[in-house]
């Protein structure tokens, strides 16, 4: 398999990027995972992994797990609970050993503690019911760290008990992993090894996979067009177009000139032609959604039946003309252009989104001009507010209510870029997680989502589908199609040949 | 000559040291650091870790003492830690360093192979076809971007022979390895070759002009002997002055073409630090290279010095 | 000797056309560059006149078109006609290269001038700095500096001339050197003539002609140069129509089912500098006799 990019380190829990996870899942195991063989996520579909099983107390404040027996790292030591507790320590800041930087330490901002109640037996208490931790726990952004080996180790040279032992990381060059015979799950894994060489260059990387270098391409990273083509060149290859519940969203800034005026915000919002946006990139094909990806892949979303109301989705001319009027009212017109600058990440799935946003907002008096900024500090360039409007790529790791309200349009938290803080919606965000009925709950966030596009918090133009190929020997790969970050374990994949 | 040599010296690491602090201030007003490139996958910047690596890596100390811990470690032989990848600077650059030099050797003998002869013949037969043929192609090594030119090789070789020849893992037999590095080394070595090709025409002609070489041809010497032993040995002098202007250029080429057929080498690990602001890295990888150039233009000159005694050098 | 009286002759006798018509048949390889050259430059001025296309207007009905008679060269994944990109871009080329060359050339004189003619502790240290500006790597340097202004169309020119300035100031200064020792020079000092106005009226005049020379040659390396960062994602931004914009990954990526993309841009870049060149190798015959062949 080739990999899209360096890797910045081996460490799951250190990352926020997929291709961290697809190249470091294969080494670890959770306590549970979504089941690897379900395209869809959801809290139904679990597959136990270092846990037999788990229960919730009466109060639903306390969430036990009973560890498997007999499972050791890839050092020789032994797995106990006290390695789960680590783990969680270390990732709600509670631990000597620290990570250099710890992206999702709010995930656990209702995890009172974890306490190791025996050798074999974990308990997560939690502040206030939330059903959504498990959601949390099964991703492929959780798995569990050994107690015993240092978070510097763990970039570099990381210990798991996962099916494949960590080999080496040569810069630039390429990952490797190797079976790990004394795997826990007998007989497991079918592969001898996975071997990732990096290819930064996607044509180069694409025609080396046509070619037959590699059995598979790096995950939903080949666009429709390339997927066709690799179809005619290889015609037995499987290409598999999925869902990656990444959202590509608009920002802009509230505190500063034009947008601290919210008619000029509602105009950018009305302007939006989503369907010209899916032609232009994807064959029409993805989605159309708001907040939360829509069925039938996305379990908590507002099915398109419901958006048809809601700002900026129903007719193009129509919105457009409002627009219009919006921008008068702001003080522009046919004569008095708005001159701005879209910023965007200086690469392809971002740049070119954003080329076609310049081109629609010509209709309404707005003259754009792209500001490319440098891949590697766009996002310290938004956090410090050096943006107007941005054009923005923002990826859930579950698809769960709780991680896309808080993360991103929850007060205070460090990726709502835009500083969107609404306190009503806040208690909403809280209401909504505390539900434990699955059928109110998704009633609780559709009402939230509505609202949050109502208010122009952060306009989301589409969710991209992307796609996968590999070899037709290669057996038994699932695509996820509401994540992107947790199908990646590879224990049961094997090859026809 | 002795005090003309240690003054070259010595204006040599006056050199080296103007670069190491042009370098070293240029990587500062970039905006950004490694903290930031850290934090960019996650998408989010949490001040407080981002301080604590700051601290952690030295960045949080005055300028001018990063400076000095810089040099002082360099002189003491200590190139400190990929910021990146968290392993010594050395053992990083080590590995890549013969992949980009078999490359770029390669490159500069396919320059010589072709551009000495080719250039040769163009000047013997100075204004006929042949000699138009020749030039345009050689002007053409000038003008195809070597990137284009790798993209349309690739895009050939897979479409016609179902091949690609990019890296994908260390080569096994020397014999695959010449193979692995012959189609890059081409597309790098064409503007070399052409440049090469071009002063070696011009310089040949000069030189075929002198009486020396009519008086050659007078006494019977054969054509083949005349041009190819007695000018060319006279015109050799401004070709080796070519090897080490492209020295420095070859390096541009050589991230290109890196990039375009994936191979593991130097140059596109360079701008990959650039990129991620692994301050180390690039240093000592800047200063490695500018290393290289200087001491080949300084051998360079002393070779100008033994080969023709006719230059003079000022004391 | 005798080539040299008949070019010098030639101006004299005949009208400027007849000039060129002279020039023309005895430099037919540069005749054909400066008409390449001239076409970009024709291109560039008329694109508004040439195509009607907004070269920045997506439209998702043509995304990947193959080459027609509505869309000669087709058009990139984003539906945007890339003829009239091709076109639009010339522009862009024209000004780097202009831009970057001019820059480069306006620093260098400068520099080469006062170092060669003023010498001493001046020029030492002078020569150190171009030392130093010539022992970097060109692409690096440019590669950082583009990293460090941030990529715009003015600041991808500043960064390609930098490592313009000490090519152009090293043959400046070798001029100077020769031309201060000259009779007429000392003749003017004799006169009494101050030496800044020695130095810009006498000096830099006869350096013109190795600077065009210069310059030229150079053209056709700051348009390759410009296309090479634009592949490595720096260099001139999107929406800008830029020939090496238009070859980097992101469009490469389509290579296979869309090679137009690929062939057309660069062909574009390869012919333009082409033309440079060969008006380069022509104009240096012309008016730098003691390289001619």
């Amino acid at each position: 398999m080739y990999h899209r990019e360096n890797s910045p380190s081996m460490s799951i829990h250190e990352e926020a990027t997929y291709s961290v996870n697809i190249s470091s899942m294969p080494i670890f195991n959770n306590l549970v995972v979504y089941d690897q063989h379900k395209a869809q996520n959801s809290i139904d579909a679990l597959t136990p992994e270092l846990a037999t099983e788990w229960s919730w107390s009466a109060d639903k404040k306390a969430l036990t797990f009973k560890l498997r027996e007999g499972v050791k790292w890839h050092d020789g030591k032994p797995f106990t609970s006290a390695d789960v507790k680590c783990t969680f320590d270390m990732l709600m800041g509670k631990s000597q050993n620290r990570f250099r930087k710890d992206p999702r330490k709010d995930w656990y901002f209702n995890v009172e503690d974890v306490t190791a109640d025996n050798p074999m037996q974990a308990t997560f208490h939690l502040k206030r019911p939330q059903p959504a931790v498990l959601a949390m726990l099964a991703s492929g952004y959780t798995p569990i760290y050994p107690c015993h080996v240092t978070a510097a180790q763990m970039r570099t040279n990381p210990i798991g008990t996962g099916p494949f032992k960590f080999v080496e990381l040569k810069q630039n060059e390429s990952i490797k992993l190797t079976r790990d015979s004394d795997y826990w799950k007998k007989g497991l894994p079918y592969l001898d090894g996975i071997e990732y060489t990096i290819i930064p260059n996607r044509s180069t990387a694409i025609l080396g996979f046509v070619a037959g270098k590699f059995d598979m391409t790096f995950p939903t990273e080949v666009s429709i067009p390339l997927m066709k083509d690799v179809k005619s060149q290889k015609p037995d290859a499987v290409c598999v177009l999925a869902q990656t519940n990444v959202a590509t969203n608009l920002i802009m800034n509230r505190d500063a000139p034009p947008f601290n005026d919210e008619n000029v915000r509602r105009a950018l919002a009305l302007a939006l032609d989503r369907q010209a946006f899916l032609d232009t990139l994807f064959e029409g094909k993805s989605v159309i959604g708001g907040a939360l990806l829509p069925p039938p892949n996305g379990v908590w979303g507002l099915p398109p039946a419901e958006l048809k109301n809601v700002i900026g989705y129903g007719d193009v001319k129509k919105n457009r003309e409002e627009a219009r009027k919006l921008m008068e009212k702001a003080g522009y017109g046919p004569n008095k252009h708005l001159a701005l600058k879209v910023s965007t990440r200086n690469l392809a799935v971002y740049r070119d989104p954003a080329v076609i946003l310049i081109d629609q907002l010509k209709d309404i008096y707005i003259d754009g001009e792209l500001d490319v900024v440098e891949s590697g500090i766009w996002f310290a360039k938004i956090a410090r507010k050096e943006y107007s409007v941005g054009l923005n790529l923002t990826g859930a790791g579950i698809d769960d209510p709780d991680q896309t309200f808080y993360e991103n349009f929850g007060c205070g938290s460090e990726r709502n870029y835009t500083n969107y803080c609404n306190k009503d919606l806040q208690q909403q965000f809280d209401a909504q997680s505390q539900e434990t009925d699955p059928a109110k709950r998704k009633q609780l966030a559709w009402e939230i989502d509505k609202k949050l596009q109502e208010d122009v918090a952060r306009p989301i133009l589409y969710f991209s589908d992307q796609g996968t190929c590999w070899a037709p020997y290669v057996k038994n790969v699932t695509i996820m199609t509401n994540s992107s970050y947790n199908g990646f374990r590879y224990e049961d994949v094997w090859m026809d040949k | 000559m002795a005090a003309y040599l240690i003054r070259r010296f010595l204006l040599m690491l006056l050199t080296l040291f103007g670069i190491s602090i042009v370098i070293f201030a240029l990587l500062r007003i970039v905006p950004g650091n490694i903290a930031d490139i850290l934090f960019s996958s996650a998408g989010m910047i949490n001040p407080a870790d981002k301080a604590q690596i700051e601290k952690d890596l030295g960045l949080d100390q005055p300028i001018v003492v990063q400076y000095a811990q810089w040099i002082g470690g360099l002189v003491r032989g200590d190139l400190g830690y990929s910021y990146i990848s968290e392993k010594p600077t050395l053992d990083e650059i080590a590995p890549r360093l013969p992949i980009s030099a078999k490359l770029a050797g390669m490159a500069l003998a396919f320059a010589v192979l072709f551009g000495i002869p080719l250039g040769v013949i163009s000047a013997v037969r100075q204004n006929t076809p042949l000699d138009y043929v020749l030039r345009v192609v050689s002007l053409s090594g000038l003008s195809l971007p070597s990137f284009w030119l790798g993209l349309l090789i690739l895009m050939v070789c897979v479409r016609y022979f179902g091949w690609i020849p990019i890296y994908t893992e260390p080569p096994k037999t020397w014999w695959n390895e010449l193979l692995l590095f012959a189609i890059p080394a081409a597309a790098v070595g064409f503007r070399s070759s052409a440049l090469m090709m071009r002063l070696t025409r011009s310089s040949m002609l000069e030189v075929l002009r002198q009486d020396y070489i009519r008086t050659a041809r007078a006494k019977g010497a054969s054509y083949a002997k005349v041009n190819f032993v007695h000018a060319l040995r006279n015109a050799v002098l401004p070709i080796v002055t070519i090897v080490g202007i492209e020295a420095a250029f070859l390096v541009g080429g050589l991230i290109v073409t890196e990039t375009v057929f994936n191979i593991p080498g130097v140059a596109r690990f360079l701008v990959e630090a650039i990129r991620s602001r692994d301050y180390p890295i690039v240093q000592n990888l800047v200063m490695f290279i500018a290393v290289c150039v200087v001491s080949i233009n300084f051998l360079i000159d002393m070779a100008y010095l033994a080969l023709d005694p006719r230059i003079a050098y000022e004391k | 000797m005798a080539a040299i009286e008949t070019i010098e002759a030639g101006p004299r006798r005949e009208s400027r056309l007849a000039t060129f018509r002279f020039y023309a048949r005895r430099y037919p390889l540069g005749a054909a560059g400066a008409a390449i050259a001239a076409i970009f430059v024709l291109m560039a001025i008329f694109a508004p006149w040439i195509t009607q296309v907004d070269p920045t207007a997506t439209n998702p009905r043509i995304s990947l078109a193959f080459p027609s008679s509505e869309h000669p060269l087709g058009a990139d994944f984003l539906g945007r006609d890339m003829w009239s990109r091709i076109v639009y871009g010339a522009r862009i080329s024209l000004a780097v290269g202009l831009g970057s060359t001019g820059l480069g050339a306006l620093f260098g004189v400068t520099i080469g001038l006062t170092s060669g003619y003023f010498g001493g502790w001046y020029d030492l240290i002078v020569q150190r700095v171009m030392d130093m500006m010539q022992s970097l790597p060109l692409l690096v340097m440019a590669l950082v500096m583009t990293a460090a202004l941030g990529p715009s169309l003015e600041n991808t020119i500043i960064a390609i001339s930098i490592p313009l300035i000490p090519t152009v100031a090293r043959v400046i200064r070798s001029n100077t050197l020769m031309l201060r020792e000259m009779p007429f020079i000392e003749a003017a000092r004799a006169v009494g003539m101050n030496e800044l106005s020695i130095a810009l009226r006498h000096v830099l005049p006869n350096t013109l002609a190795p600077l065009i020379v210069l310059a030229t040659a150079q053209l056709g390396s700051t348009i390759l140069v410009e296309a090479a960062l634009s592949f490595l994602g720096l260099g001139v931004p999107e929406p800008h129509p830029s020939w090496g914009r238009m070859l980097s990954e992101s469009a490469a990526e389509y290579v296979r089912v869309a090679p137009w993309l690929v062939i057309f841009p660069g062909a574009a870049i390869s012919l333009a500098v082409f033309g440079t060149n060969l008006l380069g190798d022509a104009l240096r015959d012309i008016l730098d006799p003691r390289q001619r062949d």
